[in-house]
């Protein structure tokens, strides 16, 4: 299958090459390459005419004007009300949904094998809501750091927004009951609207934590928001910082499995719901990046990858962004700018295709 | 071209003009083919020659060189299949050109063995093994599931204690009994369909392992979401079979049952509940869907029509008989659009069969399976076919006649 990788190098260069190469010139015969080739004079041909006979011919390779890696950040914004909007558009479904939950006395949780084997234990909730906090601080602080914030954000904004978009959808169509008969679901508002609002904004100022009161409303079990964020904070963080940190990608790791593991300790969803959430979250992770990262796919027939529906908001963020982000941190003040030393591609010439 | 030593004087001329030489062309004009090749370094020291040329005439020369060597080409062409050395200029030859090269040096020949080539592997193995291990797997994977929902039925709580889940579609159909049917008919339709279509396949190991793969894993994950919490029943017509409690053997039996029917309703083994998240009717009629449109011609596109309406007309029937809830349809069809396209990409580009730094799809638990079945396989596999068991392949190179157009 054809893939022009040679299409995605700056183009100028590959120009010269050729003009320069024409005609069959002969190089020098005990004069060392590379030969040089000036573009005047091939262009004039007047060096034949008279011009000190000595056949050299220049090839410049300019430096590359095309920036490969655009900061863009209008399309972050945009990508920013996308994730807003998805938010906003959960919060209402819960809202909906909230007045269908059967009641718990009619409805009791349903088997699930998790909880045949490990009782609630009450403090599990809060752990994981201070994992995610948590999380959610160091990957801000890793993203206040990145070089390249405007492409990493527009990349979080965007899945954050489809995954709960997915979560609306989920959620709306089946109703699940509570898992648990210690579960203190709100009252059900029937019809008013007045008062709905009014938890939509409190659901949302409080970015639907239990810690901060806004958890309030049920029927949100398939599948789980807490597991999206933790998991998909997780993939960041490791994918955007240097390879040789391990110890920070461990200590991470376990914030974020025992925070998903507290969720069913808490009996506060499903395992189902958490498996769920895992698996989506996980591959759609992979799959964008992928296609962000391998250019060769952008122009190869048999990529099936472009096959989603969001496959033209994806060509629209990443449209100009021409290779993989490389993780260099700076100091986001500009006059007072250190690298950091780690390069995340360490191997990056031995290992990267 | 013919020979240099046959050229007249008003070759060299033209030849001259060619090589961007033409202020030669007035003193050279007298001079044909044979004395131009015979012009040393020596004549340019001496007028009218040291007048034209402010270099010694080296560029000339060399010139003169390499038509020497390219007629010297021409006339070897046909000849020996071991090259000598040809005169193609480039910087790194190391044939000595610095001017003083008389035409005795270049009629040494050096010998270059070059190496028979191999006959070209085919880019399509069969490795019929290989689809005999997926095979396996996937009747694991069935086995396992079928295993699974039976224990699972023992488990599922009786639809008086638990009512069946608040449903938007439901809200907005109600039931139909023979909806179940059509659906299932459909199934088995497009399951046949794409059975010909196989074997009628040329690559039928290759794709038929990928459809055992992916068929096998998707029913894995289906274990998996059917097993760790249990669903209840999604309407009150359900007709459950009694639960054996701890009777292994009426287990076992219901189990090779449940095989024996293909897990459907309409050969009367499809009576245990329970196994709701996912729809395994909807993954078959997705996936074989997906495989049918994949590995037919394009130009069939009412043949894919048919396939789509068949798929979607069954989906619809799925949830109109109540059968399902309607997250068991979306996520299922989900898991299995997404698996058959990250398959499927991996498998034809070249570039992500192997693991690197921006290879993402390489995370994927079953990455080392993937590449043990498809790392001799180079390329996309193309739409060929083959009458089974014939001895002549049957090219329909209609398939691919117009691959080129239809890939760009």
């Amino acid at each position: 299958m054809a893939s022009p990788e040679l299409g995605n190098a700056g183009d100028s260069s590959t120009h010269n090459l050729s003009s320069g190469m024409e005609d069959g010139s002969v190089p020098a015969t005990n004069k060392t390459c590379p030969v040089h080739v000036s573009a005047e004079e091939e262009a004039k041909r007047s060096f034949r005419k008279g011009i000190a006979r000595h056949d050299y011919v220049k090839i410049s390779v300019p430096e590359s004007k095309v920036n490969h890696l655009p900061t863009e950040w209008w399309k972050t914004v945009i990508a920013f009300f996308y994730a807003a909007f998805n938010l906003v558009l959960t919060t209402v479904v819960l809202t909906v949904v909230h007045e269908r939950v059967p009641p718990k006395e009619s409805s009791p949780p349903l088997p699930d094998k998790f909880f045949d084997y490990i009782d609630r234990v009450k403090w599990a909730f809060t752990v994981t809501e201070i994992n995610g906090m948590v999380l959610v601080a160091i990957w801000l602080i890793q993203l206040f750091f990145f070089k390249y914030k405007s492409i990493a954000c527009r990349r979080f904004f965007f899945l954050i927004g489809t995954l709960y978009l997915y979560r609306c959808v989920t959620m709306y169509v089946t109703t699940l009951p509570v898992p648990g008969m210690h579960m203190n679901c709100a009252p059900k508002l029937q019809g008013d609207t007045q008062a709905k609002f009014q938890r939509v904004l409190q659901l949302i100022s409080g970015a639907g934590l239990s810690i901060t009161n806004s958890h309030l409303l049920c029927g949100d079990f398939l599948y789980s928001g807490h597991t999206v964020m933790l998991t998909l904070t997780y993939l960041f963080i490791k994918e955007y910082s240097p390879k040789s940190f391990w110890w920070y990608h461990l200590m991470c790791w376990l914030l974020s499995a025992v925070g998903v593991l507290c969720i069913l300790v808490a009996h506060e969803h499903y395992t189902v719901d958490v498996v769920v959430a895992y698996f989506i979250t996980s591959r759609l992770f992979w799959w964008y990046h992928t296609m962000a990262n391998l250019q060769t796919l952008k122009c190869s027939p048999n990529n099936y990858l472009t096959n989603t529906w969001w496959n033209p908001l994806f060509n629209f963020f990443e449209r100009n962004v021409q290779t993989s982000v490389p993780c260099s941190y700076s100091w986001p003040i500009t006059w007072a700018s250190t690298c950091l030393k780690n390069p995340c591609k360490k191997y990056s010439m031995v290992q990267s295709s | 071209m013919k020979k240099v030593e046959a050229w007249s004087a008003e070759d060299v001329s033209d030849w001259l003009n060619k090589e961007g030489m033409p202020e030669y062309i007035k003193v050279l004009h007298q001079t044909d083919g044979p004395a131009l090749l015979s012009l040393t370094k020596a004549d340019f020291t001496v007028p009218p020659l040291s007048r034209m040329s402010p270099d010694g005439g080296e560029q000339l020369l060399e010139r003169i060189e390499i038509l020497q060597m390219e007629t010297h080409i021409e006339d070897h062409k046909n000849g020996h299949a071991n090259g000598h050395i040809g005169g193609i200029p480039n910087g790194t030859s190391k044939l000595q050109r610095n001017g003083t090269l008389g035409r005795k040096d270049f009629e040494t020949k050096i010998r270059i063995p070059i190496p028979t080539v191999e006959p070209p592997r085919s880019s399509f193995p069969t490795e019929w093994g290989k689809t005999g291990i997926a095979f396996i797997y996937a009747i694991i994977c069935f086995v396992t599931t079928t295993v699974v929902i039976s224990v699972v039925h023992e488990r599922v709580p009786p639809k008086e204690h638990t009512p069946p889940l608040p449903d938007k579609f439901f809200d907005l159909f109600d039931r139909r009994e023979w909806a179940f049917s059509i659906c299932e008919i459909n199934g088995m339709l497009l399951v046949g369909l794409w059975l010909i279509q196989w074997i009628l396949l040329k690559h039928r190991s290759i794709i038929g392992r990928r459809f055992f793969f992916i068929v096998g894993t998707l029913y894995l994950y289906r274990c998996i979401t059917m097993y760790i919490t249990t669903l209840p029943v999604p309407g009150m017509h359900f007709k459950c079979s009694p639960k054996l409690l701890g009777n292994w053997e009426a287990q076992m039996r219901r189990i090779m049952k449940m095989i024996a029917g293909g897990g459907l309703s309409i050969t009367g083994s499809h009576s245990m509940c329970g196994d709701y998240l996912y729809s395994g009717h909807t993954v078959m009629l997705t996936l074989t869907f997906l495989f049918i449109k994949e590995y037919s011609p394009r130009r069939f596109w009412y043949y894919h029509w048919f396939c789509l309406a068949l798929s979607a007309f069954g989906i619809f029937c799925i949830l109109l008989a109540h059968d399902h809830y309607t997250v068991d349809v979306v996520v299922a069809y989900f898991i299995t659009t997404r698996l058959f396209w990250w398959y499927h990409t991996m498998a034809n580009q070249q570039s992500l069969k192997e693991t690197s730094q921006s290879n993402l799809l390489s995370r994927v638990w079953w990455y080392r399976l993937f590449q043990y079945f498809e790392e001799n396989v180079n390329g996309t596999v193309p739409r060929n076919y083959q009458l089974p068991l014939s001895a002549r392949a049957f090219h329909w190179n209609h398939a691919v006649k117009y691959s080129r157009l239809d890939i760009q």
